[in-house]
């Protein structure tokens, strides 16, 4: 019995070793391929480096809770990829995406950052999407001087900390101010209350819009928080009943600031519920139905307002993905666009990318995009105009009165 | 703002003590802690909205089929993942469950995606969600009285199942000594898929419950649930029946009265510091006893 036990094994041993050794051979004949006389020959001598594919990296949530905003964003990069590789490429090199998960999770991120600072050929990122993870990334990008663009981070921090490390989106600082200036000035809020999420950028945007009330005079009568992942509010949203503010400001993302809303109106909070762009999305009146009418948010893009190349791409994208863009995905297409007139004028390099990108400070060396023109300053941090949308007939659109910070 | 709060918290309790209970069946009877028990939760709360949105089935047949998918779910994951461990060491069996819940999440997440999931208008019923009623300043909808009412009656079925019935008995008695059991004459093997199958439909009540009540389904949604859910049960005793509802709904008030009167940042931290006290002071858990009688 045992002897036959140790034959089994034994066959089973090197029927795996065979499998893996056909493996490995199948794998050692591809890039012997493109030595072939006729491929070298097509090579342009112009290009220095092997004239393979201009890869950029995405590092992005592509799993776990923030996967939709991944999502999204590989979409809105992929619109401006196809869009590039359609038309021929750059100088005859085709643009590629190479796609790292980092879930939104600080370690990930790092993992994620230090993948692509290895990886030659990643000349440069489109990332991180949260703030967090941004944070966590930075120190990689800085050692080996690879150019990385968020379309979406907003925390103060991430600016100032790299000079390798771009926006195309506002700092929370920026919005924080803007949203409470917003509530006193347009909407005569006097009493106000603050719901954020405990994380780098909800804190970020909270203690702006604190900071920023007690400035202007308007009363902040409760800070309540909230952790991600979170389904139920009730708790925090009874006691903001009974602290009976004109205003609840939410800082956060929207698929907690959906269940916010859905949830007030079943406890019968009814005040002016505001918001950042975290809350900026579609999926959140899908998630608030009704209980969103009326429900105000910061924008760095109303698709209505932006004029008509944001409306073709609107519409392009809802042809292709089946989906509605926020605002994030008019952000990563934009931000793509940079790196690709980046690489244009200055060469595929990852210095030759950081250079430009950073000598885009005037409005016109600036870039020129659906969203509006991105001019970085000094800290790769750009200014946008901030527009406020509201949600009406369960659609997002420009809300009545906007006022220029 | 206090009885509303009593109200939220015995909302919150209701689903916490259902997931809580699947945890302390099984627990009971093969000292296992289930930790992909939360992806089952989660599980029941996709297959419903599924049936429901993409099937066009009415609601009641979509719950009804969503229950019986989960429970022989449970069945399925306990023949696969746990059984061929039940003789190894204890260890083994908790990692393999915590395997088995990472990889559900991530199957769900391939399946349905990451977006959080909500029921279209008019795919449930009306009356659970517009009917209302107000207790002075306190409102109480018809949801949070049925969340309620539906945990405590499928706490009394359940009752009456392990109390008075023959298969309750022989689970009783698998949960004191399997060896034992098996030479009277007990198929351990089917008493135990039994457990799985009635906790899992518990726990799949629960995630249709919550899928209804926040309109949010989501796959990760099991993780939390799962570990408050776990938190509940051991603060009932863990492997003790009527406690993890005690648990439950103890974890649930304390959260919502933490949250409402202290500092809401530390909610979870109030619901686990509790767990973490009783723990030191009373390790069989509130309602356990020292010789605990398993489920």
């Amino acid at each position: 019995m045992g002897k036959l036990r140790n034959l089994k094994w034994f066959v089973l041993f090197s029927a795996l070793a065979l499998v893996f050794a056909f493996a490995i051979a199948g794998c050692q004949e591809k890039p012997a391929e493109p030595t072939t006389p006729e491929e070298a020959a097509t090579d342009e001598p112009v290009a220095d480096e092997a004239a393979g594919p201009i890869k950029i990296g995405l590092a992005a949530p592509m799993s776990g809770d923030a996967a939709a905003y991944g999502e999204i964003i590989r979409n809105g990069a992929m619109m401006k990829i196809d869009e590039i590789n359609e038309a021929g490429g750059i100088n005859g090199r085709m643009l590629e995406l190479v796609v790292g998960d980092e879930r939104c999770d600080p370690k990930e991120a790092a993992a994620v950052a230090q993948n692509f600072a290895s990886n030659e050929d990643i000349i440069a990122v489109l990332g991180h999407v949260c703030s967090s993870a941004t944070l966590a990334a930075i120190p990689y990008y800085d050692e080996a001087g690879l150019p990385a663009i968020s379309p979406t981070a907003t925390n103060v921090e991430v600016g100032r900390s790299s000079e390798y490390m771009f926006r195309n989106v506002f700092t929370d600082d920026f919005q924080g101010r803007f949203m409470a200036k917003y509530a006193k000035e347009v909407l005569g809020v006097e009493k106000v209350g603050v719901f954020h999420e405990n994380n780098d950028y909800a804190i970020g945007l909270k203690e702006a819009f604190v900071a920023a009330a007690e400035e202007i005079g308007l009363e902040v009568v409760g800070v309540e928080a909230y952790v991600a992942d979170t389904v139920d509010f009730a708790p925090q949203l009874s006691k903001f009943k009974e602290l009976a503010p004109d205003a609840i400001f939410i800082a956060g993302y929207y698929q907690q600031g959906g269940l916010i809303l859905a949830q007030a109106e079943t406890l019968g909070l009814d005040v002016q519920f505001m918001g950042a762009d975290g809350l900026n999305n579609p999926e959140l009146i899908n998630i608030a139905k009704d209980a969103a009418e009326g429900f105000m948010a910061s924008s760095p893009l109303v698709y209505e307002a932006a004029g008509k190349e944001a409306l073709e791409f609107k519409k392009a994208f809802e042809e292709k993905y089946g989906l509605t863009p926020d605002w994030m995905a008019a952000n990563a297409y934009d931000a793509i666009g940079m790196m690709v007139v980046a690489i244009e004028k200055c060469g595929a390099d990852r210095a030759a990318i950081t250079e430009c990108l950073a000598g885009m400070t005037t409005p016109e060396t600036g870039y020129v995009g659906i969203a509006g023109i991105t001019i970085f300053d000094e800290n790769g941090d750009c200014s946008k105009p901030v527009f406020v949308s509201e949600v009406k007939d369960g659609e997002f659109i420009a809300a009545e009165k906007q006022i220029l910070d | 703002m206090f009885i509303q709060q009593l109200v939220n918290g015995l909302t919150l309790g209701g689903v916490y003590a259902l997931i809580a209970v699947g945890y302390t069946m099984v627990y009971g009877i093969i000292e296992l802690i289930n930790f992909a028990h939360g992806e089952i939760y989660m599980l029941g709360a996709f297959l419903a909205f599924t049936f429901v949105t993409m099937l066009n089935l009415p609601f009641p047949l979509a719950v009804l089929l969503s229950i019986s998918c989960c429970a022989l779910f449970g069945v399925i994951l306990e023949f696969i993942a746990y059984r061929p461990l039940r003789k190894a060491p204890r260890l083994a069996a908790l990692i393999t469950a915590i395997g088995a819940s990472l990889f559900l999440q991530n199957v769900a997440l391939m399946i349905w995606g990451g977006r959080m999931k909500t029921y279209p208008k008019g795919t449930i019923p009306e009356i659970f969600k517009s009917a209302l009623f107000y207790m002075g300043d306190v409102k109480v909808s018809l949801l949070q009285y049925d969340i309620i009412s539906i945990t405590i009656f499928l706490m009394f079925c359940l009752h009456i199942l392990i109390t008075q019935t023959k298969i309750g008995t022989a689970m009783r008695a698998c949960a004191q000594d399997k060896t034992t059991a098996s030479l009277m004459g007990i198929n351990v093997n089917r008493v135990i898929s039994f457990t799985f199958a009635v906790g899992s439909g518990l726990g799949a009540v629960a995630g249709i419950i919550v899928g209804v009540y926040y309109n949010a389904i989501f796959p990760m949604m099991g993780y939390t649930a799962g570990v408050k859910a776990f938190a509940a049960a051991v603060l009932g005793g863990i492997g003790n029946i009527p406690g993890a509802m005690f648990g439950g709904f103890v974890l649930g008030i304390a959260e919502s009265y933490g949250a409402g009167y202290l500092s809401s940042g530390y909610r979870d931290g109030i619901a686990y510091a509790i767990m973490i006290l009783v723990i030191i002071f009373r390790p069989s858990g509130i309602l356990g006893r020292k010789t605990v009688v398993k489920v």
